[in-house]
């Protein structure tokens, strides 16, 4: 006997429909699945085996042959547990289905129980476009299946609950009795990833108003995450690169709704949605360590999985450490950071992940991390802090905007000084800026202006087009560089919810040093 | 040689001349300086004039060097030709001298590859005979000596010799003058009449960079001349404040004009020139060695009428040019630097054995030196300076002094600034950027430093 259902395969980030046919036929008792799985999909044979035996249906006896169509399309994972299971089911007559427009998601266990897979977001969004009215998928995933208008969202705990949803109310179930529940050797665990409270946080917030002192710091971030404008942050070991940046997810305004959507898309495909996920609102900060490799920054791996810069899609990428980063991973982050996507070719087709990324980046100013410390002297040869910049390629440095430099933190900044402005007086200018500065520029923030928009928007009085030629001509600035200062002052006057860039705007904005620029021009001495 | 004078080696006034003509000598046993035109001016060579001596008659057996301008001139020559071989210092040319007679003579042997090994022995050093790559290097050179001119022509390099009148008479104390020195820039500024060396580690903190700048540009403005040597560090720092100050630098290298101190310097050495030179005693192609830098050092301590050591580790070249300092009798100041620092650990050594001053400033040191008020007419360069003006013009505003008031006590953060100011953060960061824009600041790091006549005056 045969069976068809439909059930979808995650391709990128969009979803892709496969055909499950399943024949049952006499012979020797083989099961087999064909249609390039990969090894986790042909272990699926053992997994749906014992599943529907431990919920109490009967395996069938004879040759079992699944087929996965399209032929042609390499597929992995075992998302397709639930719906292989379900088809044996129905083709060996356990179930008698109902018709109907269902689709099946989800991974099994061997009890019959069915775990979350990711990329259930996309995967039910295309079988909703296919025409497919019900899914099933895996509780834990339920929430975040029902982020898709149209589409009946049914949760599966069990297999037993796939088989009654597709038996329908008035299908026939096999009547056979229930095996005894499992025996729990080790005890009754509850499943880690149901837990609501992590043992380790994934991001650990600060407040703002722990950092003391690097009142330039604090300042240039400000201007950073209210333009969008990239950050990199140089200073020593203990100045508080780390600390300040960590502060930034509590500075970032929430997303709105198609930015939440992409976010969370995201977030499915790379299987980061929790149980009971819904719609991501929270802008993301990824920090990758900096032993990160060329697939986990930029995408790719065997799974075509999203890499870092896409998880920090709408949000910031912190790359603490910079110039410990392979130089060639970094190199590949040039054509994400300027396009705002990253397109990975592969031979079977070319997959493209968002990656619009506000990047925000800490290093030491040299190897013994001193240089540049009034007193404390810096132990690297004569030469190595200038080598040990350069190591950060050139193109990379030149796709950042403000650089600042945190001196080491004094013990009387942290006893004495006055208490610091925290998140709560911050985070509120930073969103009114963000407001601002979208309302003008159709949406988008001040860093993604081009040049000529640039100049457009931040109009400059004579005295102030006048200053601009100065700075221009002393810090020999080039058109970037002067586009450069004109966002960044014209962010400095939304925060200061001026409509018009003052000259003084302009000449903040210019003691906010160019990253590109060579830390000893101008330092003969 | 038996005998070595007691100003320097190079007279063997009490030595039996030997087979050759005699040395030019003076009374004192120094070669005597004609008192004709002045010589050496660059180019000082005179071109197409080498060779070997003067109508030279076979061997020149018995021959004694005429006291004619143009045999002075011709044996000038033989001492820059000689010098621009490698392997020919101070000892060599001197022994060759005294073997040959004359460099002229030393140098028409070599054209004839009859130059031989053997030096003559002096009283305090064994004989060492010349190194074959060394008559090897010497006869090559003694047979197209109008080529090591032109090359020496070709670099722009100037040179000035013992036996011309213009010899830098600050030189003259060192036991072992340079025979020949290579310059390049303006020889004039080696006779002023005020200099002083700073000289200090070249892993220098931004404290100490600041003091080095801080002590040039006041040197400069009262028309000082400043020697340093060129290196990264303290020197660069010296050097960079004094032509940033309009003022006139020496630099003192220790290797071959053709590659002056450190390639991140190219454009430091242009600026020097411009008012200031950049002397050395070695030939335009030589390599500095790990031995040219001490000897560097003497020129240096030669050259000053005092010594600013700033930043010295216990273990470093500015100490030993404290110690030939002292040595010749220059009077040493150092630097305390900033609390306890390493890098000024040999600052404070000095100070502590009381063999160097605490450095004050240009008052305090010109007192000590018995200079009266700016030491030389203050060198009022027009364009130097002044360019800071060209922004927004006219004095500095309010808040501009203010910040200018701060910075003008030493290197300062942005927080430092902003919680002594009290202003916002961009307001601060707009006055620091027109007071860089003017000249008066600049930036390091997290550091803000003055500069230009923020250094030398408060606002």
């Amino acid at each position: 006997m045969l069976a068809t259902l439909i059930t979808a395969v995650v391709d990128g980030l969009e979803g892709a429909l496969v055909r499950v046919e399943v024949d049952v036929a006499p012979g020797l008792p083989v099961t087999q699945i064909v249609g390039l799985p990969d090894a986790a999909l042909s272990e699926a044979r053992e997994r749906v085996r014992g599943a529907i035996r431990n919920t109490g249906y009967a395996y069938p006896q004879g040759r079992v042959t699944v087929n996965l169509a399209p032929a042609g399309r390499r597929k992995h994972g075992a998302a397709y547990d639930v719906a292989i299971a379900v088809g044996i089911m129905v083709a060996s007559g356990e179930v008698v289905a109902s018709g109907g427009d269902w689709a099946l998601l989800g991974e099994l266990s061997l009890t019959g129980e069915i775990h979350p897979v990711a990329g259930v977001l996309p995967m039910v969004h295309t079988l909703r476009r296919a025409g497919a009215r019900r899914v099933g998928v895996p509780a834990a995933n339920a929430a975040e299946a029902s982020l898709v208008d149209g589409i009946e969202v049914v949760p599966l705990a069990g297999l037993d609950d796939a088989a009654r949803l597709v038996a329908g109310p008035r299908g026939r179930r096999a009547a056979r009795a229930r095996r005894a529940p499992p025996v729990a050797v080790s005890g009754v665990l509850r499943d880690t990833a149901a837990s609501d409270a992590p043992l380790v946080r994934e991001d650990a917030r600060v407040d703002l108003v722990e950092v003391h002192g690097q009142a330039a710091a604090r300042w240039a971030l400000e201007i950073a995450l209210a333009g969008g404008h990239s950050l990199l942050l140089v200073g020593p070991p203990g100045a508080g690169k780390t600390l300040l940046a960590r502060t930034i997810p509590g500075l970032l305004p929430p997303l709105d709704e198609r930015e939440a959507l992409e976010v969370t898309v995201v977030a499915s495909v790379a299987g980061l949605l929790g149980p009971g996920d819904g719609l991501r609102r929270a802008r993301p900060f990824r920090a990758p360590h900096h032993t990160a490799s060329y697939a986990a920054l930029v995408g790719g791996g065997p799974r075509l999985a999203p890499g870092e810069v896409s998880l920090a899609h709408e949000g910031v990428l912190f790359l603490d450490e910079l110039a410990e980063f392979d130089r060639d991973v970094l190199e590949a982050l040039r054509q994400p950071l300027e396009e705002g996507s990253v397109v990975i070719a592969r031979a079977q087709g070319a997959v493209r992940f968002p990656a619009e990324v506000q990047l925000v980046a800490a290093m030491n100013p040299c190897p013994c991390g001193y240089f540049g410390d009034l007193e404390r002297p810096c132990t690297c040869r004569p030469g190595e802090p200038e080598r040990y910049v350069r190591r950060v390629s050139g193109a990379l440095l030149d796709r950042l905007d403000l650089r600042v430099e945190m001196p080491r933190i004094r013990p009387a900044d942290l006893l004495l000084g006055p208490e610091p402005e925290g998140t709560a007086a911050v985070a509120p200018r930073i969103a009114e800026a963000r407001v601002r500065a979208s309302r003008r520029n159709d949406g988008r923030l001040n860093a993604r202006l081009s040049g000529r928009e640039t100049v457009e928007r931040c109009r400059l009085s004579s005295d102030g087009r006048e200053l601009l030629a100065t700075v221009a001509a002393r810090r020999s600035l080039s058109a970037r560089g002067i586009h450069r200062v004109l966002r960044v002052a014209r962010t400095i006057a939304d925060l200061a919810c001026r409509d018009v860039v003052t000259p003084g705007d302009l000449l903040a904005a210019a003691d906010l040093r160019d990253p590109a620029a060579p830390e000893t021009a101008g330092l003969a001495a | 040689m038996l005998g070595v004078g007691p100003l320097g080696p190079l007279g063997p006034a009490r030595a039996p001349v030997p087979v050759g003509g005699a040395p030019i000598t003076g009374t004192d046993g120094r070669p005597e300086r004609p008192a004709g035109p002045v010589r050496g001016e660059p180019p000082s060579t005179v071109p197409g004039a080498g060779g070997g001596p003067g109508g030279g008659t076979g061997a020149g057996r018995g021959r004694r060097a005429s006291r004619g301008p143009r045999d002075l001139a011709e044996e000038r020559q033989a001492w820059v030709v000689l010098a621009t071989v490698e392997g020919v210092g101070e000892r060599t040319l001197q022994g060759l001298i005294a073997t040959h007679g004359s460099a002229r003579r030393a140098l028409w042997l070599a054209a004839g590859g009859r130059l031989g090994r053997r030096l003559a022995a002096e009283a305090d050093r064994r004989a060492v005979p010349l190194a074959a790559r060394t008559v090897a290097a010497i006869e090559q050179v003694a047979r197209d000596p109008g080529a090591a001119l032109a090359s020496l022509r070709d670099s722009n390099v100037w040179t000035v010799t013992l036996l011309d009148p213009d010899y830098p008479a600050r030189l003259d104390g060192l036991a072992g003058p340079p025979p020949v020195l290579f310059g390049q820039g303006d020889p004039a500024v080696l006779h002023a009449p005020a200099m002083v060396a700073i000289v200090g580690t070249r892993r220098a903190s931004p404290a100490g960079r600041f003091e080095a700048s801080r002590a040039a540009a006041t040197l400069v403005a009262g028309g000082v001349v400043v020697v340093s040597g060129l290196a990264v560090g303290i020197d660069g720092a010296a050097h960079a404040a004094s032509v940033e100050g309009g003022g006139t630098t020496v630099a003192v290298i220790g290797s071959g004009h053709r590659r002056p101190g450190p390639r991140a310097h190219a454009g430091l050495v242009r600026r020097i020139l411009e008012r200031g030179a950049v002397i050395g005693e070695l030939p335009p192609m030589a390599r500095a060695t790990h031995g040219t830098y001490p000897r560097r050092n003497r020129l240096i301590a030669a050259l000053a009428d005092a010594v600013v050591v700033i930043e010295a580790p216990v273990r470093s070249g500015a100490l030993i040019t404290a110690r030939l300092a002292m040595e010749q009798g220059v009077p040493v100041y150092a630097a305390a630097g900033i609390g306890t620092s390493p890098l000024a650990a040999g600052c404070r050594a000095l100070l502590s054995e009381c063999t160097a001053r605490p450095f004050d400033g240009i008052a305090a040191l010109s007192a000590d030196l018995g200079w009266s008020g700016p030491a030389a007419s203050r060198p009022t360069d027009p364009a130097a300076p002044a360019a800071d003006e060209a922004v927004a013009g006219g004095p500095l505003g309010g808040p501009e002094r203010d910040v200018a008031a701060i910075l003008a006590g030493g290197p300062a953060t942005f927080d430092d600034v902003l919680a002594r100011t009290g202003g916002a953060p961009g307001e601060v960061a707009a006055v620091l950027t027109l007071l860089q824009l003017r000249g008066l600041v600049r930036s390091v790091g997290p550091l803000y430093l003055p500069a230009g006549r923020l250094l030398v005056e408060p606002p």
